[in-house]
């Protein structure tokens, strides 16, 4: 076999591994994108069952009206955080609700009445589910952005990477400091029961 | 051995269990058309129907086993967290929502079958679905979308359909020749058939050990495992699993639907606590680990 045919398949196969590398980075890009609407969508479907549950518990606790205003805080931060899928939005609104949920629970654990009212029941699970289905799409969003980073790293990939300019996706935003990556002092103590 | 190989492997197993199970049924057809005569015109019978079964089995497989199991769907309404649970499953997984069965049934088990994750069935008895809380039925369903993802439903259905079929066939033609009547004094037509029942049985039941190291070889406990721990590769939280099939192994109750054929597919052994041949069956050849073991790997995450 002369020498020009086998520089011919090393040249083959280097391509080969060029446009499947190529084209690797490009799935993950859009699945990325997609992933972050998928989020986008969650938080709409999360922002149309609130109001139905403020509707359903109004007429229980007019009196809590701390409640009803972190309500309308975490819809409107949810709609904004679908219309723009930005990243930090999308934070925000997520950590709105976070708040509000324990909340409204205990308002509905201490109120016999409400708590027996099955639309609310259902509106509650619903807004579980969902807070579930949020996680399990950032979930998603970790995992690729995870997989895409690594290639843009590893060799002999990062060279393709490099050569095509594809940056490093921000992924999900946590603060690398901060309380949720310490150790309080508190923490580490025994636990002590009293019997 | 990574996730495309153990893919592959799958796939090629799926494709041999056919092969040999049309050699089988050839073979049989051969032996049985010189010992009573007949013409070689039955093999080729043989070689056709056994053709038509295998591809049966590879594209109807689910609805077969649903049907056995006696499975129906199940709805969001109904079952919201079984619904629920494998939707958001399948968001973080980017996979297809399989369609989800229930069994009418208090012992707790599930299984999924299928031949590929865009053709894929989930199936809860309804005792599991109403005695484990969210985050263990979380588990649960991990583990049989692991076998969704990783092909495993492909060459359990198809074990399940061939090789559990001959299983079953000889069971009832022993049945049939033991219990089925027909007198003594009957030397008609019927009597010959029933010979041939007595004669097929016999050496299928002979063959039902190979059959069960068959089944056994195919499906490897190792499988379990393995589902076990990509299950909770999905949830990250493996006490979900351990403390779901703690329960499960606690429940004594064997599964009424299940039988010899579909038993490698639930997620605990289904024949557990039956008495007879079954029963025996399943303790000898047994396709599941023990249930501790798996547990102690859990706890070992």
């Amino acid at each position: 076999m002369g020498i020009g045919i086998i520089l011919l398949i090393v040249a083959g196969v280097v391509v080969f591994y060029f446009v499947s590398v190529y084209n690797g980075l490009q799935t993950l890009q859009t699945q990325i994108a997609a992933s972050i609407q998928e989020i986008g969508n969650q938080l709409k479907r999360q922002a149309s069952l609130i109001p139905n549950l403020e509707s359903s518990v109004r007429g229980y606790m007019s009196h809590e009206k701390g409640i009803f205003d972190m309500l309308t805080t975490a819809r409107s931060s949810a709609t904004k955080a679908a219309n723009s899928g930005s990243v930090s939005d999308i934070d925000k609104a997520i950590s709105d609700i976070q708040s509000a949920m324990p909340k409204i629970s205990i308002a509905i654990e201490d109120n016999p009445e409400i708590k027996a009212d099955s639309t609310v029941n259902n509106f509650m699970t619903e807004l579980g589910d969902t807070a579930d289905k949020l996680m399990y799409s950032r979930r998603s969003l970790i995992d690729l952005t995870q997989s895409y980073n690594q290639k843009l790293l590893m060799f002999p990939s990062s060279l393709i990477a490099s050569m095509f300019g594809f940056k490093a996706e921000k992924g999900l935003a946590t603060a690398t400091t901060g309380a949720h990556v310490e150790v309080s002092d508190a923490e580490t103590q025994d636990v002590k029961v009293n019997l | 051995m990574t996730h495309y190989q153990l893919i592959a492997r799958n796939k090629q197993k799926s494709f041999l269990i056919i092969a040999v199970f049309i050699a089988f049924i050839a073979a049989a057809a051969y032996i049985m058309a010189k010992g009573f005569g007949y013409g070689l015109d039955v093999v080729g019978i043989a070689l056709i129907v056994s053709g038509a079964m295998s591809f049966v089995s590879y594209w109807f497989s689910d609805q077969i086993i649903l049907g056995i199991s006696g499975a129906r769907p199940a709805t969001r309404k109904e079952f919201f967290d079984f619904y629920t649970v494998t939707e958001n499953l399948c968001i973080g997984q980017r996979m297809k929502v399989p369609k989800l069965y229930v069994i009418e049934d208090t012992a707790m088990n599930a299984f999924a079958t299928g031949r590929d994750p865009d053709h894929a069935v989930v199936c809860a008895t309804t005792g599991l679905l109403a005695r484990l809380d969210r985050a263990e039925l979380e588990g649960v369903v991990a583990h049989e979308l692991s076998h969704v993802q990783n092909y495993d439903i492909r060459l359990m259905s198809i074990v399940t359909i061939l090789v559990g079929l001959i299983a079953l066939v000889a069971d009832w033609m022993l049945r049939m020749t033991a219990w089925g009547g027909g007198k003594k004094s009957d030397r008609s037509e019927g009597g010959q058939l029933q010979v041939v029942f007595f004669v097929v049985g016999i050496v299928l039941a002979l063959l039902s050990p190979i059959i069960a190291q068959l089944i056994q070889l195919a499906i490897s406990r190792n499988r379990e495992f393995l589902a076990d721990a990509t299950g909770v590769g999905m949830t990250k939280n493996p006490d979900g699993l351990a403390s779901a099939l703690a329960k499960i192994s606690q429940d004594r109750e064997p599964l009424e639907a299940a039988n010899k054929a579909t038993a490698h597919l639930y997620i605990s052994n289904p024949l557990k606590n039956v008495r007879g041949s079954v029963g025996m069956f399943s303790s000898l050849f047994s396709t599941h680990p023990p249930v501790g073991e798996r547990i102690k790997a859990l706890r070992g995450i």
